[in-house]
């Protein structure tokens, strides 16, 4: 056990360093795409009701 | 309970990032290539950085390059991405039944034995980082490890004895293969062509090159660069069997 831990201990921290910044990065996209999904089916749910589809004339 | 639960999944996922950049890493490991994946890292860093300062100038500038490193990534490591698929599908992940000790005393005996003749020897032992092109470069022999054998293999005036040896999981993968010679202008012009190769090879992997010269008969091991000259017997045994057990691979 102890052996694993000391052989490549430097590629182990780097490569720990790496995940944990990537796991941040990726998160915190993932938070962004949520909410401006969110805000997009907001903004489109607030002007349908604005604008409701029927109230449209047909184009000619 | 709901938040141990996420923790966990966070754990999981770090670790499976983890696994990756760790796989990724020792495979470039002791290879040119480690320098154009320093590089890389460095620009992905940078980028992150960036975008989450808001220059978003510099982003834009290091958008491009991330992009276009990638292309230059994939088609600079072309071969290299394609053996290490590959290995992922061949690596023996079993590493029980190991009989690292026997194999460190052939190793030893069949190096001291032609330290006593003045015969030359060069034996490199794979650790994480594979030999497969260094075995390429041989003649495939896949034969158990034994000192007699090994001191066969070295007698002078015969088919295999120029080159070096590889010696993979238990078993002599190779013969007679070329290894790199160093390129490190700090190294003594004395040094014989065989202690160059064994310094080239440890510069550009992980392996453990014992080297037996033909002048002196003095034994030397080269680990990472390093070349420990004259050692003895005990020396040699204690630093095979403390750096060789963790790594080993049973090929066949």
């Amino acid at each position: 056990m102890n052996n694993w831990i000391i052989n490549n201990f430097w590629i182990k921290i780097v490569s720990l360093t790496l995940a944990v910044i990537t796991w941040f990065y990726v998160n915190e996209e993932l938070i962004k795409e949520k909410k401006m999904v969110k805000q997009l089916y907001k903004s489109s749910v607030i002007s349908q009701i604005q604008n409701p589809p029927y109230n449209k004339k047909p184009v000619k | 309970m709901n938040d141990y639960l996420s923790l966990a999944k966070i754990l999981i996922e770090i670790g499976i990032l983890w696994f990756v950049y760790y796989g990724i890493l020792l495979f470039a490991r002791g290879t040119r290539g480690v320098y154009i994946l320093r590089g890389v890292i460095l620009i992905t860093l940078i980028f992150i950085i960036t975008r989450q300062l808001g220059f978003e100038r510099i982003n834009w500038i290091f958008t491009k390059i991330f992009a276009l490193s990638i292309l230059a990534f994939l088609i600079i490591f072309q071969q290299e991405i394609r053996r290490g698929l590959a290995n992922i599908g061949q690596r023996r992940w079993s590493r029980f039944f190991l009989k690292e000790s026997e194999i460190i005393s052939e190793i030893t005996t069949a190096c001291f034995l032609l330290s006593k003749k003045k015969i030359g020897a060069l034996i490199a032992i794979e650790r994480e980082t594979r030999l497969e092109n260094y075995i390429e470069s041989g003649i495939e022999i896949d034969a158990k490890v034994n000192s007699e054998l090994l001191i066969t293999i070295f007698m002078p005036n015969t088919p295999l004895h120029d080159g070096g040896i590889v010696v993979a999981g238990e078993r002599i993968a190779a013969s007679g293969c070329l290894f790199p010679l160093t390129q490190n202008p700090k190294v003594l012009t004395t040094l014989g062509t065989r202690h160059r190769a064994a310094l080239g090879l440890s510069e550009e992997t992980d392996a453990i090159v014992v080297v037996v010269s033909e002048e002196t008969g003095g034994v030397s091991v080269a680990i990472g660069g390093r070349l420990t000259h004259d050692l003895d017997r005990e020396s040699l045994e204690r630093v095979l069997s403390n750096l060789y057990r963790p790594d080993k691979k049973n090929r066949k």
